[in-house]
């Protein structure tokens, strides 16, 4: 997957409506950033990019050409995984969580491998036996990040991967997610604070009103914003 | 209280010297409620998942049926499969009525609401993010689903020994559906019952000991699982 779509996506729970008419579009190796109100829809939008929502109506397009929404959603759970805002740890040890997201054929000296690899990469090895239902906020996203990672997806998506966390824990986490990208994993990250994603955002998306209305586009350097007047544009 | 003593004395002596009635007795119990909680505990705990994870038209309906099943009286339960099993009902060709399977029928009918109704609250106990982690994380629905059940081992283990020990304890269904046969259906309950009408105390307490022996042991190993698992959350 180099190149992914949504179009016209709609949403709504109850009587409100969340998304009314959003698009967007995930690229590899590129990271966008979502940044909206509460309850602006940000989580949902990312939800049913990851195939865990189905949307009232839209389109993927990942050139499958128009199809029912169970199959878009096999497809879209096989290339993406959705990160919570404080991700979910099963009960077992941090090992056992990165082990989950291997496929069970793996052969076993790979299995050991791949877990080395990841426990290395997240730089979990002190904790690699603790209980990961034990550990801090920051711990936990890693061993989060790197368990999605094991997965080896096209797309990830993050929903506020730094809230509440320390500057130290928020650095580490940084690296992984530049790590990311550099990988060529499409990145979407939804986000209260995009001051702390600069560096690593190739385009900032404002989700207001159920619709992604602006779209600041930012370089790889945080000085290099361009203000949001010069490139603000309506997406439809 | 010295004829209590004495009774119970017997009935320690019966349970030691081996005596090839009781330990019959209480084999037909052990083997008629475990193939009972075997065989309903799979679509027991499914019916749970589905009323906690799906969302269908008479879902809540369906919650409230088994709740309400949990407060009919065993003897209620028999007399319904009764009349199914017996000769002139709707399963009377299958000529059940009065061997161990009708009796499994009965226990399986008292335990399914139980299993349901309490795996209801264990599933709902769950966090939702652990399916939507393991879903992402591409788990399919059935590994997804024995991810949860992992996750829930506590109250899922707790639903299952307090069917276990329903059954076991029943009286009613057994009596009705069973016939209380010697060597054939005559389990723990049915035994005490008859037993004690006859004014044979000393076998209804061997008896009673062996149940209340069961009961505690359930009730430590459910707590020693339990322990456990607050050391680990």
């Amino acid at each position: 997957m180099s190149h992914i779509e949504f179009t016209n996506l709609h949403k709504h729970f109850g009587h409100r409506q969340i998304l009314t008419g959003t698009d967007l579009a995930l690229t590899s190796g590129q990271c966008s950033l979502l940044s909206g109100a509460n309850g602006a829809g940000k989580s949902t939008l990312l939800r049913i990019c990851a195939g865990l929502e189905k949307p009232d109506m839209g389109e993927v397009n990942i050139g499958l050409g128009r199809q029912a929404w169970k199959r878009y959603r096999c497809m879209l759970q096989a290339e993406a995984v959705y990160l919570h805002q404080q991700p979910y740890m099963f009960d077992g040890s941090v090992i056992q969580n990165l082990a989950y997201a291997l496929p069970g054929s793996t052969p076993r000296a790979r299995h050991r491998l791949r877990i080395s690899e990841a426990l290395a990469w997240a730089e979990l090895e002190s904790i690699a036996s603790n209980s990961a239902k034990t550990l801090s906020g920051g711990e936990r996203q890693r061993v989060a990040i790197a368990r999605a990672w094991l997965r080896e997806p096209a797309i990830m998506l993050l929903d506020e991967p730094t809230t509440n966390m320390d500057q130290e824990a928020r650095r580490r986490t940084m690296q992984l997610l530049h790590s990311l990208k550099q990988q060529g994993i499409a990145l979407l990250i939804a986000s209260h604070d995009p001051e702390h994603f600069y560096s690593l955002t190739n385009h900032w998306l404002e989700l207001s009103s159920g619709r992604i209305e602006n779209v600041l586009f930012v370089s790889e350097q945080a000085d290099n914003v361009i203000p949001l007047a010069q490139s603000q544009r309506a997406i439809q | 209280m010295e004829s209590l003593l004495s009774a119970s004395g017997q009935a320690i002596h019966l349970l030691f010297k081996g005596d090839a009635e009781l330990w019959n007795i209480i084999w037909i119990s052990f083997r008629v409620s475990s193939l009972a909680i075997l065989l309903a505990a799979l679509p027991a705990l499914l019916t749970a998942f589905l009323l906690s994870y799906s969302r269908f038209p008479g879902r809540r309906f369906l919650i409230s049926i088994f709740s309400t099943l949990l407060s009919v009286p065993a003897v209620v339960v028999g007399l319904t499969l009764y009349l199914v099993l017996s000769r002139h009902g709707p399963l009377g060709d299958l000529k059940l009525l009065f061997t161990q399977t009708a009796m499994i029928l009965g226990q399986i009918a008292l335990c399914f609401p139980i299993l349901v109704a309490m795996g209801h609250v264990a599933f709902q106990s769950a966090d939702k993010r652990a399916w939507e982690t393991a879903r992402t994380l591409g788990a399919g629905p059935g590994r997804a689903l024995l991810t949860i059940m992992r996750e829930v081992r506590f109250g899922l283990l707790a639903a299952l020994l307090a069917a276990y020990g329903r059954i076991i304890a029943e009286v009613g269904a057994s009596m009705m559906l069973g016939g209380n046969i010697l060597h054939y259906t005559r389990n723990i309950p049915t035994a005490i019952a008859l037993e004690t009408s006859k004014g044979e105390f000393a076998q209804g307490i061997a008896l009673g000991l062996v149940l209340l022996i069961l009961a505690f042991s359930l009730n430590a190993s459910l707590q020693y699982f339990q322990g456990k698992g607050q050391l680990v959350s």
